[in-house]
């Protein structure tokens, strides 16, 4: 954390570069049946399952939180120290199966701020999906969520045409 | 092999000051954020919003949505003179995705802005400067055109140029929300004439809280507090056990607790001057209730700029909104946050 200080009498202005600890990140679940339902508790265990199975016991033991779960579409705030976003990130997208059915988790936002994951720019409400799904940029990860939800998206269709 | 730990960077700006210190920048820092989306405001020990910012919140300007506005119709003579020229007019594409998408804004000192992808700029064939945040290559080109300054007046060859491009090499067509202007109407119908359009009003939301505990602000750590805020905005529970298994956020401490909150949300294309005036009836309220209040402002995550025209861009968010904790005693906190495809707020 690099921190430049500007302090004149009364007025302090203070930089801080990388210090917010956490990201926060968006995503929403989706099933094959579409009327299957996780609860939260189970939902946390299929992504430690995922995070497990890429990157072994080490990632397994990643802390994440679930801060906000909604069972009825599948969209939960999850919350992870910024030195684990990668790692959370990538198993969420080679996730592709639970229970024997295809998924695929979409990660809608990310972020440093819990702010930003619950507001959106789309004012009106015919707006688009923010959620659209692009179907290119497999490895980019440094890149607005929508393009690794299409790699999420890509895998299980592959699973389902095999 | 890459450092899986490392996250693009992001900025947090703090100042600290008083409304009665003559170097307080509270009134420059909302100038100088022309494109805001969502207002949200929060109250302790307050159960229903007082009559005064009720009136407040309820009368945040209008603003239109026009639907595939010909961008070239922004350089229209009659528009540039009944409303460009005299200030005040915002504009922006909308639905338009800063990173995959040409964008356009028009700010109220007549600053154009378009920002293009290679191919859109190639085909332009106007002057422009490379993207301050490209990835790897150049991809992203902003055209930044002062539509106020004498060789950009109509019949002026670089107004020509820039007409015939975005008239015949680039026809952009895009949704754009634009502001109210003080002339009326009248002085946007230049555009508002040749497509369809909708007014709307901004959206205003209230809700009251119940057994709300919340940090002491003077002792809790930035971070801790936008995230506390974040939380409560959100809905999100701050009352978990540290063995919890699903979630381990909780209020920072030194934390007190009250009976009631008010939370209140204005969303649209928001003005400014509207939240100046909001900021100022907030602080006559706390003045007679001896509280405080917080205060959040969002920007467009996909506007071309940012605070004090600079560039602005998407890499996995977008954040650019800042957050003002205002007390009773004139001092206040504010929190500018932006992310990585972002310079330093001024």
């Amino acid at each position: 954390m690099k921190a430049a200080n500007k302090e004149d009498e009364s007025f302090q202005r203070v930089v801080l570069k990388n210090a917010s600890p956490h990201h926060y990140m968006k995503v929403h679940l989706e099933l094959e049946d579409n009327s299957k339902r996780l609860s939260a508790v189970e939902l946390k265990h299929f992504i430690i399952t995922g995070l497990k199975n890429l990157h072994g016991e080490v990632g397994a033991a990643l802390n994440f939180d679930v801060l906000k779960y909604d069972e009825e579409t599948l969209t939960a705030l999850l919350r992870v120290h910024s030195s684990g976003l990668v790692k959370l990130w990538s198993s969420l997208t080679l996730l592709g199966s639970y229970q024997n059915q295809s998924c695929a988790f979409r990660v809608l936002q990310v972020s440093r701020h819990v702010f930003c994951n619950y507001s959106q720019s789309e004012l009106l409400v015919e707006s688009a999906n923010y959620c659209e799904i692009r179907l290119f940029c497999f490895s980019d990860v440094n890149k607005r969520p929508p393009f690794l939800s299409g790699v999420s998206v890509l895998v299980s269709a592959d699973r389902k045409q095999s | 092999m890459q450092d899986l730990s490392r996250c693009p960077r992001n900025l947090l700006v703090c100042e600290r000051s008083s409304f009665q210190n003559q170097k307080n920048r509270v009134s420059a820092q909302v100038e100088q954020m022309h494109f805001n989306y969502k207002v949200s405001l929060l109250l302790p020990d307050c159960s229903s919003a007082p009559s005064h910012l009720d009136k407040v919140l309820k009368s945040f300007s209008s603003f239109y949505l026009i639907k595939k506005l010909p961008i070239y119709k922004l350089l229209n003579e009659d528009f540039l003179r009944s409303a460009v020229y005299n200030g005040s007019v915002y504009g922006l594409s909308y639905q338009t995705h800063i990173d995959e998408d040409n964008c356009i804004s028009l700010m109220p000192n007549g600053i154009l802005t378009l920002s293009l992808d290679k191919d859109s700029f190639e085909l332009l064939g106007f002057e422009g400067k490379p993207s301050k945040f490209n990835h790897r290559r150049r991809s992203r080109f902003v055209v930044t055109v002062n539509l106020t300054d004498s060789c950009m007046a109509p019949g002026e060859r670089r107004y020509l140029r820039l007409l015939e491009g975005l008239k015949s090499r680039l026809p952009l067509q895009t949704d754009f929300l634009l502001s109210h202007h003080p002339g009326g109407g009248a002085s946007l119908d230049p555009l508002l004439s040749c497509c369809d359009w909708s007014e709307h009003q901004p959206e205003v939301s209230v809700r009251s809280l119940t057994n709300l505990s919340f940090p002491v602000p003077e002792s809790c750590d930035p971070h801790s507090f936008l995230q506390w805020l974040g939380a409560v905005e959100a809905g999100i529970s701050c009352e978990n056990s540290s063995n919890s298994f699903l979630s381990t956020l909780i209020c920072p401490e030194p934390k007190t607790q009250t009976d009631c909150a008010l939370s209140a949300c204005v969303s649209g294309m928001l003005l400014p001057q509207d939240i100046q005036r909001l900021i100022g009836q907030l602080r006559c309220h706390l003045e007679q209730v001896r509280s405080w209040a917080v205060l959040t402002v969002h920007g467009f995550a996909d506007s071309p700029m940012s605070w004090g025209g600079r560039e602005h861009g998407f890499l996995r968010g977008g954040e650019n909104f800042y957050s003002l904790l205002m007390s009773h005693d004139h001092t206040y906190q504010l929190h500018l946050a932006v992310g990585a495809h972002d310079a330093c707020p001024p």
